[in-house]
């Protein structure tokens, strides 16, 4: 089956600032992404570039094997309400609702009565008087509502609280697997989300970090804990990827072990945990930096 | 499990032309509050002040100068403001609108299409109710007592009724997309674009004022409106108004919201 996206060499610059700095992946159809990165680090304007809100400096995006620029039929198959999105003046809630279905095919009323009551959103007020993380709830649910073939979410927990965090992962994922779509979603708060992702795009100063299937990545790191000396023999010939120093105990990150790797570990009495996503992440994006 | 739409490989398919146009007209009147139903009611609130104006005018002047007072009332500016009001719903369309139109997944012809439409949509509504006001204010000399502020000097005076709508109709075309192209400057440029054409705008006018002293041509131009009266005037107005309308479609393809 082709990519639902498709992005080659894909450069966009700002005056001097590179936000998108030659980047090539692709997206398949009917699973859930994780645009990953720090704050700044190019992941709205990469999304603004697939819908085609901003034009590229160089590179090639195809979204369902053709151009988005200015492709009602492409873009028809798009949906996109960015973190910081403008709504006409005093558009209320309700107003969002009443016109969101007139551009989405797929859109289900049922489903945005039934979230907008989850979330406590108050349909009669202006947009602008909405907190954030009202706000948020109002992006979230023209998202998921709309069953858009391609779904993008710009940090769509902004502002919500735990409850509301959860009641969206919940949603997304109910509606998700009865309704298989290519969903987008940015995040810095990885941990959170992790469970939801089924794939990850790392970014960082506009360039891919990484690009790895979810499940893959938790693996592909391991970390060891121990007495400091024990530590420091283990590691002696090994990639470390990041180290914890507290008296005389000492962990490390490092790559995954193999089954010897793993015996030998367990021979120096050295204990070893997963990685989480986020701390993967963490140590990927900072490694250029010394962290000491 | 349900499928949606478009599979992978192929962009589906999307609305007629005609309906990605309509729709981008339905969500510029969304929340007809705003931009149909205030300036209404704006217009009605003045309209009742205007009308004790007139009261107090008519009780206040000397006998014999009544005359002199419903000259003058020809000059009122009371409806003015509506056009003002006009600029300001394409200002906005362009600015706030836009971003919304394209996270929906408009393009932006079909944005720009769309709010065309709307503008002409708004511009025929206010013409014909304009007209019709005007009419009555004809057709009762003045509201019974004499008022003018629907057949002052700017909306055609006593012409024909057919004269006042066109004149309507292309005032508010001309307000509705001179103000979306100077929108269009600001979200295709944002300050910098802003201040680069209120330089050129403003060269432009101290260029033309030069020209109109060196050449002594001021006769000329009050010649232009005396003999054009406001009719061949609004129609003049339709140049700039389609140039405008260019000039905004050819911004707003190339624009990128923020």
């Amino acid at each position: 089956m082709s990519p639902v996206v498709e992005v080659r060499d894909l450069r966009k610059s700002f005056g001097k600032v590179r936000a998108v700095d030659g980047v090539s992946f692709t997206l398949e159809a009917d699973r859930i992404y994780g645009l990953l990165g720090r704050n700044g680090a190019g992941k709205t304007t990469l999304m603004s570039l697939l819908t085609a809100q901003e034009f590229a400096t160089s590179g090639t995006i195809e979204l369902f094997g053709q151009s988005p620029v200015e492709n009602a039929r492409v873009l028809e198959q798009t949906a996109f309400i960015k973190e910081n999105q403008k709504y006409p003046e005093d558009f209320r809630v309700k107003h969002l609702f009443r016109s969101a279905p007139w551009f989405f095919a797929n859109w289900n009323a049922e489903l945005a009565g039934s979230l907008a009551e989850d979330f406590r959103l108050p349909l009669d007020r202006r947009m602008k008087k909405l907190s954030r993380g009202q706000l948020s709830a109002a992006g979230v649910i023209v998202g998921l509502a709309s069953r858009a073939p391609l779904t993008f979410f710009d940090e769509p927990y902004l502002g919500l609280d735990a409850v509301a965090r959860q009641l969206f992962y919940d949603r997304l994922l109910a509606d998700y697997a009865e309704h298989p779509r290519t969903i987008v979603l940015s995040t810095h708060l990885i941990d959170e989300v992790s469970t939801l992702l089924e794939h990850v795009i790392l970014i960082d100063e506009g360039r891919i970090l990484i690009d790895s299937d979810a499940e893959d990545l938790r693996g592909s790191a391991i970390t060891v804990a121990g007495t400091a000396s024990a530590v420091d023999d283990f590691t002696r010939n090994r990639e470390v990827l990041h180290r914890d120093r507290l008296g005389g105990l000492a962990t490390a990150t490092l790559p995954a072990l193999d089954a010897a790797g793993r015996k030998d570990a367990a021979a120096a009495g050295l204990e070893l945990s997963p990685v989480s996503l986020q701390q993967l992440i963490v140590r990927t994006t900072t490694s250029g930096e010394d962290p000491s | 499990m349900t499928a949606i739409t478009a599979t992978a490989g192929t962009p589906g398919t999307a609305p007629s032309g005609f309906a990605r146009i309509l729709r981008v007209v339905r969500l510029n009147l969304a929340n007809p509050w705003t931009t149909v139903i205030m300036p209404w009611i704006v217009l009605g609130a003045i309209f009742v002040l205007s009308y004790g104006i007139w009261i107090l005018v008519f009780l206040s002047v000397e006998p014999g100068g009544e005359a002199e007072a419903r000259e003058g009332m020809q000059w009122s500016g009371a409806s003015m403001w509506i056009f003002v009001y006009l600029l300001v719903v394409a200002v906005q369309t362009m600015n706030l609108t836009f971003p919304l139109a394209l996270g929906y997944g408009s393009t932006r012809r079909d944005f720009y299409l769309g709010s065309a439409a709307t503008f002409v949509v708004l511009s025929v509504m206010w013409a014909l109710g304009l007209t019709i006001l005007s009419a009555i204010e004809s057709a009762t000399d003045g509201w019974g007592i004499g008022g003018r502020m629907f057949t002052t000097i700017f909306f055609g005076g006593d012409s024909p009724v057919w004269q006042r709508l066109v004149i309507c109709l292309c005032i508010s075309l001309f307000f509705f997309f001179v103000g979306a192209a100077v929108a269009s400057v600001y979200v295709r440029w944002r300050v910098l674009g802003m201040i680069v054409f209120f330089f050129l705008l403003g060269l432009a006018l101290i260029g033309a004022l030069a020209l109109i002293f060196a050449v002594d041509g001021w006769p000329a131009v009050g010649d232009f409106f005396v003999t054009n009266q406001a009719f061949g005037v609004s129609l003049w107005m339709l140049v700039p108004t389609a140039v405008a309308g260019l000039a905004g479609y050819l911004m707003i393809r190339g624009a990128t919201p923020r």
